[in-house]
């Protein structure tokens, strides 16, 4: 009877301790999951960006591109959104532009595909870009 | 093997494909039609690692990266 009894509770005892694990498990990969994201673009970001702008980005957390019709400088600083900068012939912020991804990105994806966009596309990319001045 | 990585909420979401398996060679080039069609810049590299911007389906690009449409933030 007793050991019957002990077999049963036991049994509960091992679902219950089961379920707990898995909601453990679920809460972490919850956690986790924006990290995950945000570390998946920054990859992508480093795997696109050339040596140079590599060096520059882990040293400043920004990296400069040239836009391929009039070869301004531009610097792309991490973030999502207002994060492009021109820079005039001595370097010195010169006007801001805004321009995103129309859906949701994390900050590396956003800045990969700015990125692209001026380094192969200037025109197009600035013709929706908003403007601002920079500080 | 190929990888078409699309930028999404996750990150990105990749594809990877053999170019000598035609059904999986055509299952990309649906992909890219329809992501293009939706308004997605895809962008492969240059041998120098540059970028360069594509408009037609390239099945010999080791990586494609689709991004949506740009607007002003």
């Amino acid at each position: 009877m007793f050991a019957t009894l002990l077999h049963i509770v036991n049994g509960h005892l091992g679902r219950l301790l089961g379920t707990c694990l898995h909601l453990a498990r679920s809460f972490r990969e919850w956690y986790l999951r924006p990290n995950l994201r945000e570390q998946r673009g920054l990859n992508l970001l480093r795997e696109w960006l050339s040596q140079e702008q590599l060096a520059q980005y882990d040293a400043h957390r920004y990296f400069e591109v040239t836009g391929c019709h009039t070869g301004k400088r531009y610097r792309i600083r991490h973030g999502n959104g207002a994060n492009i900068i021109e820079l005039d012939d001595a370097a010195m912020p010169r006007t801001g532009w805004c321009f995103v991804p129309r859906d949701p990105l994390v900050a590396g994806d956003v800045m990969l595909a700015q990125k692209i966009a001026l380094e192969t596309d200037e025109r197009g990319a600035l013709a929706v870009a908003n403007n601002f001045t920079p500080r | 093997m190929a990888t078409q990585i699309i930028m999404d909420l996750n990150g990105d979401t990749r594809h990877k494909f053999d170019v000598k398996d035609a059904k999986a060679l055509l299952e990309a080039e649906r992909r890219f039609k329809a992501l293009t069609g939706a308004g997605f810049t895809a962008a492969t590299r240059s041998a120098s690692g540059d970028p360069v911007v594509t408009r037609a389906f390239d099945p010999t690009a080791d990586e494609t990266v689709f991004f949506p449409r740009l607007v002003g933030g």
